[in-house]
């Protein structure tokens, strides 16, 4: 029988390996411009995509004009001769009307007050509207047509953008059309990091006491929340790791795939953990560690058949689906991945390690190393 | 159940196709002007039609901040003034304690739209005496005291005049009636503005005196007020005044063009996806992934049918929810298969073993449903809008898979096991070693006996 169980030391260091590094840059990302990259979901900025009807219109070229106006920026060519402009200051948001406080208009003001000869002599305004007692029964006309669309109107034409737009197609000729921009302001932003985090944490922990209630042991609960977290770990470490060296951004869909990965992994965790419990019962006497071995090994087919038919499904949005949520799609499979390993390599030995711990302290070693009595199993 | 079970089945598979492909179907509970039907379609989100979606602060003012009845009175004039521009089918939704949000698929015109939006719209009616001002123009508010707010204003419309030219008109209540009658009395010839935010919107001369607060503006020139103009100007004096100013928060623009393919290839690459996945389970399970299959079309027939029933709104991260439970789907009956398997090498029957698969396999499925539902359920409380519809189609997608994966399958399991021809180790994907058991339990001369009748 393969033993998984007693090389559990040399795949905890893996383990460690594995999240370590990440875990390193993770931490170095508040510090330093190492770790996590934030999109601007969280940091607040404007990204918009756009192609110009002259092709060889350079990022360079388009950058130089954000530069201009004092703009830091990055231009990123993508698919199809489009370029993807990046900026962390806000500048596709109208800006808020100050809150300036008007007078309250009293109905003291009686109009002879006004009628004084203002110095405010303005040019006549032609056609001059006038206004009039209306015939109580005007007949309103039936629902006026819609404004037509003018032009490209898709383009920003108000604000900084606006004018940025301008500047773009009066020096590289039309903007031929522009495929995404979105902008956000800084309060999003805020709640964003914060709400990751909590969220992250609140769902562990629903997991571990779902776990813990289900088996009646804070064990299994426990083991199952390192495991959790080691998913996690390895997650966001990548990213991490990403970010470091590729310039790949986490964006509000990360929290989505990471509370995903952390429902799911939880799967095979659960499959394997049923199992150590039945078998328990069946071949009560047992070392724990043979049977959580034995467990493993009866359920691993099964725990790697139930992910590779989801991680099926997920490459084939990755490769053939659009590019849009690629990095989702990423994260969710190497969550999935890590989940199935860190159930059999991390939670399993943790259990076991946990059991025989008590054990000792409990003075029941020679007990559970007594003779083994093997029943008649199949 | 055992008897029911078959019937439900058929029922609710009947009833999803129904609502799945019955074109123009309706359901109760629509928009009252509509007849109080809502058609039944599948909603895409903006990444996937296109469109803008806007996020809205409302301000404090003066230290208070808007409560939910502020908020709804801010919701109802922004909706006012979207609808105003004719754009179809606009969302606008309160979010949290002060957020509004703001969605419309498929605008072409983007900023003329959060233009108009935005506008917080402080409106006053300003008397000019002689002093005449043109539009667009800064007014000085201490010098030209307002004589009431835009709230004064009961209704407005855009009105025709003898010609035909178009005209705005609009009802006064009491106090402004009262007012306006006072001034423009002692005013004919003279000037009044209506003033957005401390800027003249119009500043019309004083034809005749006003009595009843029914008021009639005239362009002045031939053929009346362009129809641009007087819907800008009905707007002003009707959802001019919001009660807390807003700001944009954030601003999403996504192409239709762009929505389209991504729509397209997601789809694509979802049927590939689960394609594969019947593929396998075919291969590897044989007759059971034969029936877990359909029991993957059935899923698929359900939940699309829910979707559009709540409705839901589908967005890629939504897809991507749909596709991950599909995959979950199988899992469960992935879990039942290999227990199978594993009482029919124990030596059980076939039936027998059928139903130890299941019972056995259950925990695990509900354990991890369970914890699929945990984090879902987490996100869809506290998630932001892209976030919830990911988390509602996963939820949904997790209980509707725990209905196929184990009711659906089970009972055309134990319908399929009872027939002769299905008992071959090869159908279930096993030796005819493993399989031997199934001769002991039951006579080969029975089998014969029955297969001869």
């Amino acid at each position: 029988m393969f033993d998984i169980i007693g090389k559990r030391r040399y795949l905890y260091i893996f383990s460690l390996i594995l999240t370590i590094p990440g875990l390193v840059l993770i931490l170095l990302t508040p510090f330093t411009d190492l770790g996590l990259q934030f999109s601007i979901d969280y940091t607040g900025g404007t990204r918009w995509v756009i192609r110009f009807e002259d092709r060889d219109v350079t990022p360079e070229q388009v950058k130089s004009v954000f530069t201009e106006a004092g703009l830091a920026s990055t231009v990123i060519p993508e698919a199809n001769d489009y370029l993807e402009i990046r900026t962390e200051q806000v500048v596709g948001l109208r800006e808020g009307p100050a809150a300036t406080p008007t007078p309250a208009p009293g109905a003291s003001a009686s109009p002879a007050a006004s009628a004084s000869p203002a110095a405010s002599a303005s040019p006549t305004p032609t056609p001059a509207p006038s206004a009039s007692a209306s015939p109580g029964s005007s007949p309103a006309p039936s629902e006026p047509p819609a404004i037509p669309p003018v032009g490209n109107s898709e383009i920003p034409t108000d604000g900084q953008l606006g004018q940025i737009a301008a500047t773009l197609q009066d020096r590289f000729g039309p903007i031929e059309s522009q495929t995404a921009l979105t902008s956000i302001g800084g309060v999003v932003s805020n709640d964003l990091i914060r709400d990751t985090i909590i969220l992250i944490a609140v769902g562990s922990l629903g997991i571990m006491l779902w776990m813990t209630y289900r088996f009646r042991d804070i064990r299994f609960g426990a083991t199952a929340l390192v495991s959790l977290l080691h998913d996690v770990l390895v997650v966001v470490g990548l990213f991490a790791l990403l970010g470091t060296i590729a310039g790949i951004q986490i964006d509000a869909l990360f929290v989505t795939a990471m509370l995903t990965v952390i429902g799911f992994s939880v799967h095979d965790t659960i499959v394997v953990y049923d199992r150590v419990r039945e078998n328990r019962a069946r071949h009560a006497g047992e070392p724990f560690d043979e049977i959580v071995n034995h467990s493993i090994l009866q359920t691993v087919g099964r725990s790697i058949t139930t992910s590779m038919t989801v991680v099926i499904t997920l490459l084939a949005l990755l490769l053939f689906g659009g590019a849009a949520i690629n990095n989702f799609l990423i994260a969710l499979i190497i969550g999935i991945v890590s989940g199935t390993y860190s159930s059999i390599f991390v939670a399993a030995p943790l259990l076991v390690d946990w059991h025989l711990w008590e054990d000792r302290r409990h003075g029941r070693m020679a007990a559970s190393r007594g003779p083994r009595v093997r029943r008649a199993t199949p | 159940m055992r008897r029911a079970g078959p019937l439900l089945i058929i029922a609710i598979g009947l009833i999803a196709l129904f609502i799945d492909f019955f074109p123009n179907a309706a359901v109760p509970g629509g928009d009252p002007d509509a007849g109080g039907w809502r058609q039944l379609e599948t909603k895409l989100g903006l990444d996937l039609e296109g469109g803008l979606r806007v996020e809205y602060l409302a301000q404090a003012v003066d230290g208070q901040s808007p409560d939910a009845a502020a908020l709804g009175v801010i919701r109802d004039i922004v909706e006012d003034r979207v609808n105003s521009t004719g754009v179809s089918e606009p969302v606008v939704q309160t979010q949290g304690a002060d957020r509004i949000v703001v969605e419309l698929p498929g605008v072409t015109n983007p900023d003329q739209i959060r233009r108009l939006v935005g506008q917080t719209g402080r409106v006053d009616f300003v008397p000019l005496g002689s002093t005449q001002m043109t539009e667009g123009q800064a007014i000085d508010l201490e010098q030209f005291p307002p004589l009431f707010p835009g709230s004064e204003v009961s209704s407005v419309n855009i009105g025709q005049d003898q010609t035909g030219g178009l005209t705005v008109n609009f009802q006064l209540k009491e106090e402004g009636a009262r007012l306006f009658a006072d001034y423009t009395r002692d005013n004919v010839g003279n000037y009044f503005a209506i003033v957005l935010d401390g800027n003249v919107i119009s500043a019309p001369v004083i034809n005749s005196s006003i009595p009843n607060g029914q008021v009639q503006i005239e362009a002045g020139g031939i053929g009346g007020f362009p129809i641009e103009d007087a819907r800008n100007l009905v707007n002003v004096i009707k959802f001019g005044s919001l009660p807390f100013p807003i700001v944009e928060l954030s601003a999403e623009q996504i192409s239709a063009t762009l929505g389209e393919q991504f729509l397209y290839q997601s789809l694509l690459a979802g049927a590939i996806g689960i394609g594969l996945v019947m593929l396998f389970m075919l291969v590897y399970y044989r007759l059971p992934g034969l029936i877990a299959s359909f029991a993957l079309v059935y899923y698929g027939i359900v939940v699309l049918a829910i979707f559009r029933l709540i409705p839901v709104t589908l967005t890629l991260a939504g897809i991507a929810g749909f596709v991950l439970s599909v995959g979950m789907a199988v899992d469960a009956n992935i879990l039942i298969f290999e227990r199978m398997k594993e009482e029919l090498r124990a030596g059980k029957s076939l039936p027998a073993a059928v139903e130890a698969g299941f019972n056995r396999a259950w925990n695990s499925i509900l354990d991890s449903n369970v914890s699929s539902l945990i984090t879902a359920t987490i996100l869809y409380l506290f998630g932001t809008s892209v976030i919830r519809g990911f988390a509602l189609v996963l939820i949904i997608g997790v209980l509707v898979s725990m209905f196929s994966a184990i009711v659906v399958t089970r009972t055309i399991m134990r319908v399929i096991v009872r027939q002769d021809w299905a008992r071959k180790a090869s159908l279930f994907g096993l030796r005819e070693g493993e399989f031997a058991a199934q001769g002991a339990t039951r006579p080969a001369g029975r089998r014969e006996a029955r297969a001869r009748v």
